[in-house]
């Protein structure tokens, strides 16, 4: 007389296994959205035992020799033009945090390395990191004990610099080799071989005089930029160990 | 405990891939290149349990690696569920020797369909900035990693196979 409904068991949402995939995929999802976080951190504990120690001893003092002389005539130079130009910022004195580096990417398509000091640490997003040598990138990433730095040599990366012997700006853009490009939006902008570049101290993400690099090429002018090729003075495949300058700017 | 741990070991090893990526060891590289870690896990793993497989964990290694990585110039969820997809409908071999030979080839390849879609996200989004540049260092890191990868997926592929297969069969 009547039909009697069979109840299904062939559901897909009676099924066990669609929904430890749906778990699993919202969690993966969350470690997106979350940057990694929880991988950095617990990467963070496991790399411990093998984080780098106090050697370098002969790449790190000649680079430091390097830099020092460099900024000393950077910052001979810079006192007399901010005495005439007062509104400009003064040169940064921040409270540095000193932090290893635990994973590198430095080549390849990736270019970024991942320190030991992270927000619990006061390392905030955007905040200056530099080597012996100079500047090696900014903060992009930081979860709790953990930071992430894109190097001058990613295509993300993109700075306004300062030609020092010209006192011109240009802005520094990473290709994606070890050689960052200086794009000079003049083609009559005066720039040579071997000449020094630093950070703007027109730049907004930057603290002034901070050094970079030197120009190792120049690239034929097209249509009105110049464009030359900059060897960092800062190795990031070699630094065991760099400073966060704390207060951004 | 120890059952456990033979059951879920693919599981397991997959976890350990965003570790391998990370470490990131500069003795293993070429031109500052790594091999392309995750397809080692990836090809065991498809060739296994098939194709939709293949594509649910090439999607789940993307979407970890992705957030690994600081770079939004490109994403690798494409390419690695498109290599988990067609590592899935490749049959196993029984020829251990020509399986170990055949197991760099196709990491190779997949290596190379990786590349290739990295680089054309990259040239895309720059578009209008200076190509050429992009576009060599990204050629170099295609060739080395191919060559990487292809060097060590005999290795790593073939055990990870073994050990893939020791499991399913204990947990039949």
């Amino acid at each position: 007389m009547f039909d009697i409904r069979r109840i299904s068991h062939s559901r897909w949402w009676h099924k066990k296994k669609i929904w430890i995939f749906f778990g699993i995929f919202l969690f993966l999802v969350f470690v997106r959205i979350s940057k990694g976080s929880l991988y950095k951190d617990f990467f963070y504990f496991i790399s411990k035992p093998f984080w780098p120690g106090q050697f370098q001893k002969e790449v790190i003092l000649k680079s430091i020799d390097q830099e020092s002389l460099i900024k000393l005539n950077l910052i001979k130079k810079d006192n007399i033009r901010l005495r005439k130009i007062l509104s400009l910022q003064e040169s940064s004195n921040n409270y540095n945090i000193s932090a290893a580096v635990i994973s590198r990417k430095t080549g390849g398509w990736w270019r970024q390395i991942i320190l030991n000091k992270g927000s619990k640490d006061g390392v905030e997003i955007g905040n200056i990191v530099i080597g012996p040598g100079g500047l090696l990138g900014r903060v992009n990433n930081t979860s709790l004990f953990t930071s992430s730095v894109t190097l001058l040599t990613s295509p993300e990366s993109k700075l306004g610099v300062w030609v020092d012997r010209s006192q011109t700006n240009g802005i520094l853009v990473g290709s994606g080799d070890d050689y960052p490009s200086l794009i000079l939006y003049s083609k009559d902008a005066d720039i040579k071989v071997g000449d020094f570049v630093s950070s703007s101290p027109a730049s907004s993400l930057l603290p002034p005089n901070i050094p970079i690099g030197i120009v190792q090429s120049i690239d034929k002018t097209l249509q009105s930029k110049k464009t030359a090729k900059i060897s960092l003075l800062a190795k990031p495949n070699v630094i065991d160990w760099v400073q966060i300058l704390r207060k951004n700017i | 405990m120890n059952k456990f741990f033979t059951n879920k070991l693919s599981i397991i090893s997959f976890i350990f891939i965003p570790i391998i990526f990370l470490w990131h060891p500069n003795w293993l590289g070429l031109l500052g290149v790594q091999p392309y870690w995750p397809l080692f896990w990836l090809l065991p793993w498809s060739m296994i349990n098939g194709s939709f497989n293949g594509l649910v964990f090439g999607l789940f290694l993307g979407l970890i690696l992705d957030s690994l990585t600081l770079d939004n110039n490109f994403s690798q969820i494409p390419g690695l569920m498109f290599c988990g997809f067609l590592f899935g409908r490749i049959k196993l071999n029984t020829n251990i020797f020509v399986g170990h030979f055949r197991h760099g080839l196709i990491c190779s390849f997949g290596s190379f369909l990786c590349g290739t879609l990295h680089l054309s996200q990259i040239l895309f989004k720059n578009f209008s900035d200076s190509n050429i540049l992009m576009f060599i260092s990204g050629i170099k890191n295609i060739l080395a990693e191919v060559f990487l990868t292809g060097l060590f997926a005999p290795f790593i592929c073939s055990q990870l196979l073994r050990i893939f297969k020791l499991s399913r069969i204990k947990l039949n």
